[in-house]
């Protein structure tokens, strides 16, 4: 029998950094182009993590956190954003403002004012 | 082999397909806030793209001309520009066209690097048989000097270019035109394309005519002249992640009727198609 003591004074942000909170969100990417100069994206964001704790969700729009979750060790959050540049989800545990996870959502654009780059080569090599 | 190939492709890329809207980045936000990707921050246009497709081969004897990768290097410059074997300097670029001198190699030597020798026999069953061996006749590459002008807008995209042998290989040119209208929904994107080319007598003859030292009775001489080749071309992709497409192309060239009548081409057509994801460094 293995006998395990936690001091009091951890946390679970400390719990939760060490054990890797998961956050997914889909969609994570969005394509821009001088006809459609950004895309209206619904966001489904989950999380989970093996210890129950008090977590929240942020995204650097809002000052406070999206939401929040107490006692929980899991939860899904739905978000409709026009985004035009990337940025990021991520998570925080109880106790801490350090990220315990994070998501990246990317924003590319397909188009460049360097007609050369969409030229098309001539090559029966060539198929692209 | 192509069902075990595409099976080999489908479970080495399927992690990454299954994976490409939920990709978890371990890190913390101390940029938040984060710009747009845009490829062409850098002079360097390098990619690969792995799949399989083939493009046929016109001429008699021959073997088509299989594509399973499809590597894109340029670099663009202010003024130089290298763009996958073509050379470029820019000499005008404005709000309308941008206009370059140019130089290539023309590529339709590669059909001939593809053929094979045949015996034909003629006069089976007389006095007279005899076996004629046919050979394609060889072709060499040619480099070529020319002009090209760019223009787009929300109409579309149009390419004209101009080419002439500058090594004294046909010793004739080649204009062409070629307009596309590129249509994206997100990630999806499809571009349908149209062109047309005229190849003159003498680059026409040297590579489609057969020359009388070339001749037999099997393989008559054969001068072609000039003709405008016009070819379609349909092109579709997904972007799985900022770095990774999966592309479907497919085209098809109808050869000058000059070309086409030549006793060493087989095909009025040139079509050529592919599929497979494309990775962009």
């Amino acid at each position: 029998m293995f006998l395990v003591c936690i001091p009091l004074s951890v946390t679970a942000a400390d719990v939760a950094t060490a054990s890797s909170v998961q956050l997914k969100v889909k969609p994570v990417l969005c394509i821009i182009d001088r006809r459609t100069p950004s895309c209206d994206m619904d966001f489904l964001i989950a999380w989970q993590s093996p210890v129950l704790g008090y977590y929240c969700l942020h995204n650097p729009f809002v000052a406070v956190p999206l939401r929040c979750w107490s006692e929980a060790d899991a939860g899904q959050h739905e978000e409709r954003r026009i985004v035009e540049k990337g940025f990021m989800f991520w998570m925080t545990a109880e106790g801490s403002d350090e990220p315990v996870a994070a998501v990246e959502v990317e924003v590319m654009t397909s188009d460049t004012p360097d007609r050369r780059r969409k030229r098309r080569t001539r090559h029966v090599w060539d198929i692209l | 082999m192509l069902r075990q190939f595409t099976r080999a492709i489908v479970l080495l890329l399927a992690p990454l397909v299954l994976d490409a809207e939920e990709t978890t980045v371990l890190s913390a936000p101390e940029n938040a806030n984060l710009g747009v990707i845009d490829a062409a921050a850098s002079n360097w246009r390098i990619g690969m793209a792995l799949g399989y497709g083939v493009r046929t081969n016109p001429l008699i004897q021959s073997a088509d001309i299989p594509i399973i990768v499809d590597l894109d290097i340029a670099w663009f410059g202010e003024r130089f520009f290298f763009d996958n074997g073509d050379l470029g300097l820019t000499v005008a670029d404005n709000e309308w066209l941008t206009f370059s001198a140019m130089t290539r190699f023309n590529s339709d030597r590669v059909f001939f690097g593809r053929t094979d020798t045949r015996f034909v026999r003629l006069n089976a069953g007389t006095a007279n048989q005899i076996d004629v061996q046919v050979t394609v006749p060889d072709r060499d590459y040619a480099l070529e000097l020319g002009a090209e002008i760019l223009s787009d807008g929300d109409w579309g995209q149009l390419q004209l270019a101009a080419f002439g042998d500058v090594s004294a290989t046909h010793g004739g040119y080649e204009v062409s035109a070629s307009y596309s209208y590129g249509m994206r929904q997100q990630r999806w994107y499809l571009e349908p394309s149209i062109g047309a080319s005229y190849r003159s007598g003498k680059l026409n003859n040297y590579y489609w005519g057969v020359l009388p030292e070339e001749s037999n009775p099997a393989l008559p001489a054969y001068e072609a002249g000039a003709g405008i080749n016009v070819e379609f071309r349909l092109m579709g992709s997904y972007q799985l992640t900022s770095n990774w497409t999966l592309s479907v192309v497919a085209e098809v060239e109808r050869m000058n009727d000059a070309a086409a009548a030549s006793p060493i081409v087989a095909d009025d057509y040139v079509t050529g198609f592919f599929a497979g994801f494309g990775y962009r460094f």
